[in-house]
């Protein structure tokens, strides 16, 4: 009898492709997709790199060499060419707009000679992975070019190769080494905390290492700020609800246009179409609808964020609710669309969960995308989680006028649009045999 | 067929295939102005496709609709027909009142008019007290009632019906017909396709059958009859013992059907007065003692199977 159930399953389940697919083909999908993410895989050729503007304040022959040894590190990538003039303010602004992620001003240090030189390196702390790793890489430059620059007056070569070599090379090494806590706000000294024990592991470099570190405690060559997060109760909320919400919207939408399947398979759809309804009406309605119930999904969402986890939602109201009123438009054309290519409710509910969890791993509603690689980023693109996360975060995180959406709002409402057009196109067949 | 002016719909010569699948083939027939027409068909004879061409949910490859004397092709014309699908489709999550208000508008009810006719579909079905239940929760006789209701709320000349009683109780098809019976009273045409033929012999004035895609009878009951198995009855006699050998009555010279070995005989008469007596003393000469003797009268079954030479359901 146990194996006369078993058999009756397995069979029931060798007969349901959906629910085959569900079982083995998703779970697989999804483990690469993170694998992806996290692992390196297909992107472990396109790593994460921090988009980064260099402004040189003081122009030395020292700075100028140091730029052009940090464009050759592999964990920045320079957005702006040598020529290019760049002020603080400026820069600044860039990293308001999420136009770069970093920003590395290098100026004097006040209280060193004037061929010391500083880096203030201008943050977006809602990257909480980029300006670790910058300021790391920073950090180890300046130290670098510090130890030369004492090479050439008294100390001579050995200490500058004792300190490049004691310092981490690889960006992992160095987010690992450093434990810098950015606090929004606030400038915060970087110091290489596990220098003491690096150095210490070699007792031939015991003395110069103790040299070293006094200096580098004593120089703080590293200064970040946090430029967009001054004054935010926290920073990464807003981040994380827009992804949620964006992901439920989703998933909202395509149950919601699951009813359009519904009404075929009960003959409701015939019986509409046979009064003086036509199909066009019916969508339109029905995209009305899936729009109203998502904006008011993600406005209370919003609210119990703005109520419980300090989520400026009121100070934001322009901004929220257009990126709200777009993206929700948009999801609903993305449902019905979704629905309109299924035959039944059965095929729907298996392709929403794949494309909707795809979408949302790819598009940052499940983890951030500044951690992904240039590949997956890109990928994401084609997503509307990113772009409607984008617009999100330039609403609350950045602070920018409504106007900054535009490129966030083209795309949602023009995808939207084209969801919308497919959906009416593939309806068709259900109009008339 | 020939199109009469009086028709509420004529169908003429409709065909229609899906791929090498011939669905309808060259069907002509009208329904008068509040007639009762059956049509009966076994599974897959095309009656479906038929309700669902007048309704204006499948296009025939060639042949002509019209409802009141107007092409089903011109804009509007289908606003005078009611349609009430086979499955039941309404919102089960909805109220009744909300049910009929919804498909009310649908017709284009606006106002006092719909309210108003939301009450008398209400009354109609007998469901005043379960305006504001969901349908999702009523018996299977009570949602097909709303599922009726909704189909004639915008007061529709023509009403077509694809198997209205399918899958609900004696009682709920008594009230279901006792609905209809009021619509026809008030000059609504009714065309109904049915598993039921006495549901077609009793309540409708004509029957249509189609059999692959064609029409092979239409008439009243007794047109069919007299058309197909004629005026003769059909008389079953059980008797005592095993048939030896076939029989046949000396005057009409016609044969006792009956297995030998069985213990039943019958045979067709036209004349039951004449013909009886004699049946009876032929099997009492033949030495069988007689125990039961059945009359049966030609029905739409006799018909039917004469026609399509299958059951309704086969």
């Amino acid at each position: 009898m146990i194996w006369t159930v078993l058999q009756i399953n397995a069979r029931r389940l060798l007969h349901n492709r959906i629910e085959m697919m569900l079982t083995f083909v998703v779970p697989i999908a999804f483990f690469s997709i993170f694998a992806f993410i996290f692992g390196g895989g297909l992107g472990s050729s396109t790593t994460p790199k921090i988009n980064v503007v260099a402004v040189d304040e003081i122009e030395t022959d020292s700075s100028k060499s140091l730029v052009a040894s940090l464009r050759e590190s592999p964990g920045l990538r320079f957005k702006r060419d040598d020529h290019e003039t760049l002020d603080r303010e400026a820069a600044t602004e860039l990293v308001r707009h999420g136009l770069i992620t970093m920003a590395i001003v290098l100026t004097h240090d006040d209280d060193q000679s004037d061929a010391a030189i500083h880096a203030d390196l201008l943050t977006d702390a809602s990257n909480q992975v980029a300006g670790q790793i910058g300021s790391a890489l920073v950090a180890r430059a300046l130290m670098v070019e510090r130890a030369q620059a004492q090479q050439q007056q008294s100390a001579g070569q050995q200490l500058s190769q004792k300190i490049a070599t004691s310092l981490p090379l690889d960006t992992g090494s160095l987010d690992r080494a450093y434990q810098s806590s950015v606090d929004p706000g606030q400038a915060t000294p970087i110091v290489p905390v596990d220098f003491e024990q690096s150095t210490a592991q070699s007792s031939a470099l015991a003395q110069s290492a103790a040299l070293a570190q006094s200096a580098v405690l004593a120089l703080s060559p590293v200064t970040v700020i946090d430029v967009i997060g001054k004054g935010k109760t926290n920073p990464v909320v807003s981040m994380y609800a827009a992804g949620i919400a964006v992901m439920f919207l989703l998933f909202g939408a395509t149950g919601g246009g699951g009813a359009l399947l519904e009404e075929r398979e009960s003959q409701t759809l015939d019986r509409l179409l046979s009064t003086r309804l036509s199909m066009d009406e019916l969508l339109l309605g029905k995209w009305f609808y899936l729009t109203a119930v998502g904006i008011i999904q993600v406005s209370v969402m919003f609210l119990w964020g703005q109520l419980v986890f300090g989520v400026d939602m009121i100070h934001h109201l322009d901004g929220f609710l257009m990126m709200t009123v777009v993206t929700a438009s948009a999801a609903a054309a993305f449902g019905l669309c979704l629905a309109t290519l299924c035959q039944t409710r059965g095929q729907l509910n298996g392709l929403s969960v794949i494309v909707v969890l795809t979408m949302s791993a790819l598009g940052g509603s499940m983890v951030p995308r500044y951690i992904m690689s240039d590949g997956m980023r890109q990928a994401g693109m084609w997503t509307f989680n990113a772009w409607a996360l984008d617009g999100y975060d330039k609403v609350f995180w950045r602070d920018l006028p409504v106007h900054a959406l535009w490129p966030q709002l083209t795309v949602l409402m023009l995808s939207g649009a084209a969801f919308l057009l497919v959906a009416r196109l593939l309806a068709i067949r259900w109009e008339c045999d | 067929m020939i199109a009469t002016a009086a028709a509420a719909l004529e169908v003429i010569d409709l065909r229609k295939s899906f791929g090498s699948l011939v669905a309808i083939d060259g069907v002509s027939f009208s329904l008068g102005k509040g007639e009762r027409l059956a049509l009966l068909g076994p599974n897959g004879a095309g009656k479906t496709t038929l309700i669902r061409c007048m309704s204006g949910r499948t296009r025939p490859d060639s042949g002509i609709i019209r409802i009141e004397g107007q092409s089903a092709d011109e804009d509007g014309s289908r606003e005078t027909l009611g349609l009430v699908p086979q499955e039941i489709a309404i919102y089960g999550d909805l109220t009744t009142r909300e049910n009929l208000a919804a498909f009310g508008r649908f017709h284009g009810l606006r106002g006092d008019d719909l309210k108003s006719r939301v009450d008398w579909a209400l009354q109609w079905t007998g469901l005043q007290d379960r305006a504001k239940g969901l349908v999702g929760k009523f018996s299977g006789g009570m949602k097909r009632r709303v599922n009726l209701a909704c189909g004639v709320m915008h007061s529709p000349s023509v009403l077509l019906l694809d198997e209205p009683t399918v899958g609900v109780d004696p009682q709920s098809r008594e009230r279901i017909f006792v609905m209809l019976d009021e619509l026809s009273r008030q000059g609504t045409s009714i065309l109904l396709t049915t598993h039921h033929l006495d549901e077609a012999q009793s309540r409708c004035d004509r029957i249509v059958i189609v059999d692959k895609g064609k029409v092979v009878a239409n008439g009243s009951l007794n047109q069919l009859v007299d058309a197909t198995v004629g005026r003769s009855r059909m008389v079953t006699v059980s008797i005592d013992r095993p048939l030896l050998k076939p029989i046949r009555l000396s005057k009409s010279s016609s044969e006792l059907h009956g297995d030998c070995g069985g213990e039943t005989v019958s045979t067709r008469i036209d004349d039951v007065a004449a013909q009886l007596p004699e049946l009876l003393t032929t099997l009492r000469d033949a030495g069988y003692g007689i125990s039961d003797v059945e009359v049966h009268a030609p029905s739409l079954h006799h018909v039917f199977l004469h026609l399509t030479g299958r059951e309704l359901r086969d």
